[in-house]
């Protein structure tokens, strides 16, 4: 495998830890003249030629992101670092701020600098302690460093970094729900309009970024953003810091440009498969449809080909799958997941994401129907954009695709029920029960 | 829980018209408001369950979906916050089986884990899931018993029932006067916020996430605010029962009239719920201007009283006798009227007065404490028809004098005015005067210190017209609850003292017109159920 430029893991196992160590290895080096001398429409503009795309889910252009946020609006612009990562098999985020945490600190600073922003909030999975750790000891180096707090480097840039623990719900990864969880409410996604860039955190404009996206930062202007815009394909810049997991021989975190071979990654980067033979591939966390053994092989790890495959790229965890795994089974621990991580304001979710799990669990129980795999097809239907955020989709998705490439899986499951053939019979309560 | 700031716009009279595409065809409507309101503004009903005119929209239940034409080409929004802009294209069911089918999509969710036990539900007749389901659902049940039903509620409420079904709490006190029925919730976050943003009050929250999802009150506390019931008016379902009406009376058996509470001056809007000769509830009547949808607990439970302890029908020529024989001695005559007199009354008291000349004298007024307003549905103003006092030119803030002057007067009338019961060491004086007669809906304090006290129609059994604080002009209606039918109202009795009886209410207000210049081109029929602002008063 070729060796590739590292971007955001090159100080893994480094001790990195240490602002002394950080520095060693190039660390700070950012946050000086150039920086400072530098407009912040020259910064957004050096972002967007990099070709940075989100790192958290959606993929949107950083550099255009940020250049939605409203200057002068008379309000405090803040940065939200989104560290909340609960998406199965993601855990890249987990081990880059254990890491490296002073790189987070330095690509906010960058960020904040281009933003105009006066704070930044990282919000922290509640379970991350080591992280959080992390973090708050680099950050008081930083401070004492100089790099943080009031008259950055002797100029006027002022900028401070909380770190917020959040209590442990997925849904406050989602970026309207993180704002209202960081605000003190319940965590529960808002309407959009308006969108967090206008009004976000105490109706503020709010940047919310993955902690990988504000970490490329540092690399991206210590050289030249085309170089970065380079390593991966046209629509999407850079490398990637992809988790592998599942059957795997070294399941963990790689960092591969955008575009590599899905193939690549998971017999040169993860070691093969192990187990038995490869059956299926999450390309990118447990929300996104799956990809079966002959399309693992043609498929590369960027949005667009994952797109035009009917899955997405996701965070770029890759789940891999062996033959010796029923989908049911699978299908069913991510019911148990969204149904239970579900907000539960809207309707189709709240009652739908639960009624799907009860369905799948009675079918792993060996209690299913003929009829029930349409019966969830057709209720997956009913999500379709019409909810406040994508968690509906998020099972509804893999729902739909499981039973459509799996199907021999939930028939062999039904057919294990003597009753599956026994049509549906309506209950009804008639008058006489209650008078 | 979303966006708590986002009250819906709701369009006016003075909205401006714009066009829009109703299933490809152009429709006028009102350009700076929702969909959801636009829609309804031209006849178009769309079912919702979370969004309310007077609420913040949460935008939760997704039951308003709606087809939009944009740049990705058609999409399902929310009627209840997608703004109109001019040119919109929107499909409904009428021409899109999408929007159809993802309503009905969305109903069949919202009845996932809904007890639906209708026969035993005090909502029934009048639930919005009821009529959402005629108008949007009306599907075959596609579920199997098997599947079971994970119905919301407070785990500590949770119990298996005779079938081995896992059920929610039934009856849960929230407070003293709301018992919630956890199972019938459907999240739809109007009672929280309800008590946020109106009622100012954290009291009652949504707890719990997913199909676990319930309301609740912080651990050890109440439900307990001025205005709590109204969260049984908002709830679209029979979750939020209010412990006075539960299981009182089905709701299709009821009649309702239409009229204003007189227990204060903003005169909220209410409707009288009524059944064999009593009433069995009140609610809030919407009126966008004076209560919205509102009604304080004051208000809607004074009714009741009103059957209570009242003030026996006496003949009028006792009265008669009296009153003349005082004029005919040429005695002084003090007539004094309370709060509760309508518009008709005062302009009976104003043509008495006139026929006894300048022997008799006018008074009124409250001895109760005057509050300030609440901005929900209260004005502090215990004197109800305050502003109709001054209209009329009947004293509204004399009774003081009244008292000091007490021994210049032979004989005292007062209408529907406690004033032994408002302030008794007050009111003793009175007792200086030999004739009191007093004309009460209720045997109070008063009347048992007439002389000669009369039954007289309380104002839930009249009708007639009053001007609240924000002078505009409501209407009263009778609602055929009062106990004896030969009691009457006390405008009949005046006018007929004064020798020209008002055959109805219409003919007393066309008298007040006499008196009030505001009210002279006026017509007692025209009066509209939302009241008409009278000028000289701010909207
Ligand atoms: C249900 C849900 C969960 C999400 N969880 C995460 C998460 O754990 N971490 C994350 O970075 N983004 C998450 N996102 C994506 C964020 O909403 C948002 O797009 C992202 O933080 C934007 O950052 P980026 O532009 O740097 O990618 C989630 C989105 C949804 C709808
Ligand atoms: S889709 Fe689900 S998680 Fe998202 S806002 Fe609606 S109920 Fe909450
Ligand atoms: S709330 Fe009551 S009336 Fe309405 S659908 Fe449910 S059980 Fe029936
Ligand atoms: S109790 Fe009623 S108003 Fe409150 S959330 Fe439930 S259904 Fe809505
Ligand atoms: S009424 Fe529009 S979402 Fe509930």
């Amino acid at each position: 495998m070729a060796e590739c430029v590292k971007v955001c893991t090159a100080n893994f196992g480094k001790g990195a830890q240490d602002i002394e160590v950080y520095k060693k290895l190039g660390g700070y080096a950012n946050i000086s003249e150039k920086l400072f001398n530098m407009s912040q429409f020259e910064l957004i503009d050096y972002v967007q030629r990099s070709n940075l795309r989100g790192r958290g889910g959606a993929g949107f252009p950083t550099g255009m992101k940020w250049s939605f946020v409203p200057r002068n609006s008379g309000k405090p612009v803040y940065i939200v670092v989104n560290a909340d990562e609960g998406e199965g098999g993601t855990f890249k985020d987990h081990f880059l701020m254990l890491e490296d945490p002073h790189r987070l600190i330095e690509g906010l600073i960058i960020a904040g600098w281009a933003l105009g922003s006066r704070a930044a909030y990282i919000y922290c999975r509640g379970e991350f302690l080591p992280c959080i750790e992390s973090i708050n000891k680099a950050l008081n180096q930083a401070y004492a460093a100089g790099y943080l707090g009031e008259n950055i480097m002797g100029t006027k840039f002022c900028f401070d970094i909380f770190v917020h623990r959040g209590a442990g719900a997925y849904i406050c990864g989602e970026e309207t729900a993180l704002i209202n969880s960081l605000e003190g409410q319940k965590g529960q996604p808002r309407l959009k309009p308006p969108f967090p860039a206008v009004s976000g955190a105490w109706k503020s404009p709010t940047c919310v970024n993955n902690v990988e996206t504000i970490m490329a930062l540092p690399w991206i202007l210590s050289h030249e953003p085309e170089e970065y815009a380079r390593m991966g394909t046209p629509r999407a810049g850079g490398t990637k810091v992809f988790c592998i997991s599942g059957d795997v021989k070294n399941p963990g975190v790689y960092e591969a440009p955008l575009g590599t071979p899905m193939m690549t990654m998971i017999n040169d980067y993860a070691g093969g498969v192990v187990g038995g033979k490869l059956k299926a591939v999450l390309p990118g966390g447990s929300s996104c449809a799956p990809l079966t053994a002959e399309e693992a092989a043609v498929a590369t790890m960027d949005y667009e080909c994952l797109a035009s495959m009917k899955t997405m790229f996701g965070s770029g965890a890759m789940i891999v799958i062996n033959d010796t795994h029923n989908m049911v089974d699978l299908l069913n621990c991510l019911g148990n997941f969204y149904s239970h991580e579900s907000c539960g304001q809207c309707t189709p979710c709240r009652e739908g994401t639960g009624l799907l799990h009860r369905m799948l669990n009675l079918i792993v129980a060996g209690k299913g129907h003929d009829g029930d795999v349409e019966l969830m097809q057709s209720l997956c239907g009913g999500f379709g954009g019409v909810t406040i955020c994508p968690l509906s989709i998020s099972l509804g998705g893999p729902v739909s695709s499981y039973t459509a490439k799996f199907r021999a899986d939930f028939d062999e499951y039904i057919a294990k029920n003597p009753d599956h053939a026994k049509p549906r019979v309506q209950e009804t309560y008639r008058p006489g029960i209650f008078w | 829980m979303s966006n708590y700031y986002n009250m819906p716009k709701l369009p006016t009279e003075n909205s401006p018209k714009v066009e829009i595409f109703v299933d490809d065809k152009p429709v006028m409507v009102p350009g700076d408001t929702n969909l959801l309101e636009a829609l309804k503004a031209v006849g178009i009903e769309t079912p919702h369950v979370c969004y309310h005119p007077f609420l913040p929209v949460s935008g939760n239940c997704r039951q308003c979906l709606v087809e939009q034409e944009g740049p990705r080409g058609r999409m399902l929004v929310i009627a209840c916050y997608t703004p109109v802009a001019p040119g919109m294209k929107i499909y409904t069911p009428a021409s899109s089986a999408r929007v159809k089918n993802a309503r009905r999509a969305t109903q069949e969710f919202m009845l996932v884990n809904h007890p639906l036990d209708c026969p035993i539900c005090d909502k029934a007749g009048e639930c919005t899931l009821q009529e959402n389901y005629m108008e949007a659902g009306q599907n075959e049940s596609r579920m199997r018993p098997e599947y079971g039903k994970n119905y919301h509620g407070n785990p500590a409420h949770q119990f298996i029932d005779a079938k081995g079904q896992l059920r929610g709490g039934k009856h849960v006190d929230l407070g003293p006067r709301v018992l919630l029925d956890e199972e019938r919730c459907v999240q739809c976050d109007r009672c929280v916020r309800f008590m946020r943003s109106i009622a100012g009050s954290e009291q009652l929250q949504l707890a719990g996430r997913a199909d676990h999802t319930y309301i609740t009150t912080f651990p050890g506390e109440k439900l307990d605010h001025e205005y709590d019931l109204c969260v049984t008016d908002v709830c679209p379902v029979g979750a939020m029962t209010a412990k006075y009406f539960r299981f009182q009376k089905r709701v299709w058996l009821l009649s309702h009239t239409p009229t204003v509470s007189m227990d204060d001056s903003l005169g909220a809007n209410i409707w009288l719920d009524h059944a064999d000769g009593r009433i069995y509830r009140v609610m809030p009547r919407c009126n966008p201007e004076v209560n919205r949808s509102w009604l304080s607990n004051t208000s809607r439970l004074a009714f009741q009283n009103f059957g209570k302890n009242r003030l026996p029908f006496m003949g009028f020529h006792v009265i008669q006798n009296l009153v003349s024989g005082v004029k005919a001695e040429g005695g002084k005559i003090a007539l004094a009227a309370g709060g509760t007199c309508t518009i008709e009354d005062l302009a009976a008291l104003r043509m008495l007065k006139d026929s006894l000349g300048d022997s008799a004298e006018l008074f009124g007024g409250t001895f109760k404490k005057v509050g300030s307003p609440d901005g929900i549905a209260m004005s502090g103003d215990p004197m109800a028809n305050r502003a109709g006092f001054k209209l009329m030119g009947v004293p509204e803030n004399n009774l003081a004098d009244l008292t000091k002057r007490a021994g210049e007067f032979k004989l005292l009338l007062t209408v529907n005015l406690d004033i032994f019961g408002e302030d008794a060491s007050q009111a003793s004086a009175l007792e200086k005067i030999q004739n009191r007669v007093v004309l009460s809906a209720f045997n109070d304090e008063t009347a048992a210190h007439g002389t000669l006290s009369c039954g007289v129609r309380h104002w839930s059994e009249v009708q007639g017209t009053m001007v609240n604080s924000l002078n505009i002009l409501q209407k009263l209606n009778a609602c055929p609850v009062c106990p004896d039918e030969k009691i009457r109202p006390a405008y009949e009795i005046l006018s007929e003292l004064a020798g020209c009886m008002f055959e109805s209410a219409a003919d007393a207000f066309k008298h007040a017109g006499k008196y009030a210049a505001a009210l002279s081109g006026l017509s007692y029929d025209t009066i509209k159920s939302t009241g008409k602002l009278l000028e000289g008063g701010e909207a």
